[in-house]
């Protein structure tokens, strides 16, 4: 929902004519970029209070094992950020005119990126949920992490939608190798905040 | 007591031989380069600090030390400090040198991404009462971000070129004056010196604020 009133409203208000078509590849990454990464945002700080609201986080400590718990939650957020992507994108596209010279490697760029977005913040979600002042919190910590990849991903999307030196999809790599990073290192290190 | 004597003299003989003894590099305007003897040794400390905040959490997680989680927030702490003195010595540097006090150069961006990791990292031990819980959310978090920092190394660079002066004033380059060499490394000591002994200075005031809370709750 709030994916959408953002879009409306960046479409409303830029609309698709006032930009000048040089810069419209950039910008437009730029844009769909932090639609994106906002609303993902509001909805991944979720996926761990939820849990603590409802009390459950007690019976799943005891009835599951915490990487199992990790795993569950980081395919819940990376389905929510698929179902999120597949609304706002062709939408976005479809608003704002946006060309795309090479669509095999935005929806890769996207793809991969989506991935990253979720690996880096589900462990984030699983601390800000035992912590005060969450939604805030879960902002703050989530950025500095979030920030080269989305660099990359804005970097990346406006390549492809512009058709440059995109031999061998450098911006997909490096979202790849971050999101190998992140979910490794997440399995290695939340069963020490699941357990506390 | 000598450490500190020692220490505030050899700051004073770095301070004066910055600016008497050393002749200003060419290719830079006026004096400006010799930001070289303060600002470099504080991006070093600043990277210095954040490398051992990271050593001191993952000995933190593994033996469960109060000690070594003091040292990984004493380091925090003083690196967010040296972080911010290279920030605005090297936004006044670029002022005087490229016209503008700010232009997201790549090693601006990636300064700014390191102090908003050591902001989120107070924000996050703030934000969290059980002390044990800090400790091992802290080092959790201080392990992840520190695992972000070579895509910024890496990715950052490739994408715009930087500004910022390398080989002019970079020590291992033979091009450098051997005057000015010798007070870089002196005040790559001096403020390494100063970082240490800041360091245990901290360290020792939240011990005694730890043993305080204990004995508060005996």
């Amino acid at each position: 929902m709030f994916a959408v009133t953002t879009l409306i409203a960046v479409s409303f208000s830029i609309g698709s004519f006032r930009i000048a078509e040089a810069e419209k590849p950039f910008l437009y990454a730029v844009l769909l970029w932090i639609i994106l990464v906002f609303s993902a945002l509001s909805g991944l700080s979720r996926s761990f209070v939820k849990e603590e609201e409802a009390g459950t986080m007690d019976v799943l400590r005891l009835s599951a094992r915490p990487r199992a718990v990790f795993l569950g939650k980081l395919f819940f957020n990376l389905t929510l950020l698929g179902a999120l992507e597949l609304i706002i994108v062709p939408l976005f596209i479809l608003v704002m005119k946006y060309k795309i010279e090479f669509p095999g490697f935005f929806a890769a760029m996207l793809i991969s990126a989506g991935l990253g977005l979720g690996a880096g913040t589900t462990i984030v979600a699983a601390m800000i949920a035992q912590a005060s002042a969450r939604g805030a919190l879960f902002s703050a910590l989530s950025f500095p992490l979030l920030l080269p990849l989305m660099i990359t991903a804005i970097k990346g999307c406006e390549r492809a939608a512009v058709g440059i030196d995109t031999a061998g999809w450098p911006e997909v790599r490096i979202a790849i190798a971050y999101v190998v990073i992140m979910v490794v290192m997440s399995l290695f290190l939340f069963p020490l905040i699941w357990e506390e | 007591m000598i450490y500190k004597v020692f220490l505030t003299i050899w700051m004073a003989v770095i301070l004066v031989a910055a600016f008497l003894y050393t002749e200003a590099a060419t290719g830079f305007p006026g004096e400006t380069s010799r930001i070289l003897f303060f600002h470099v040794p504080q991006a070093w400390v600043a990277t210095l600090s954040f490398l051992l905040s990271m050593i001191a959490s993952c000995v933190y997680l593994a033996r469960r030390n109060v000690k070594a989680d003091d040292l990984a927030l004493s380091a925090a702490e003083l690196g967010f400090l040296f972080c911010v003195l290279a920030t605005v010595t090297g936004s006044i540097f670029a002022k005087a040198s490229w016209g503008s006090f700010w232009n997201w150069d790549p090693r601006e961006t990636s300064i700014v991404i390191l102090l908003m990791i050591y902001g989120a990292y107070f924000a996050l031990r703030s934000a969290v009462a059980d002390p044990e819980k800090k400790r091992v959310f802290a080092g959790v978090y201080a392990i992840l971000a520190f695992l972000t920092v070579p895509f910024l190394v890496f990715v950052i660079p490739r994408i715009t070129a930087s500004l910022h002066p390398e080989d002019t004033m970079n020590p291992a380059n033979p091009g450098m004056d051997p005057k000015t060499l010798k007070v870089f490394l002196g005040s790559l000591l001096a403020y390494t010196a100063l970082f240490v002994w800041m360091l245990r200075l901290r360290m020792r005031i939240l011990r005694i604020e730890g043993n305080r809370i204990e004995g508060f709750r005996d």
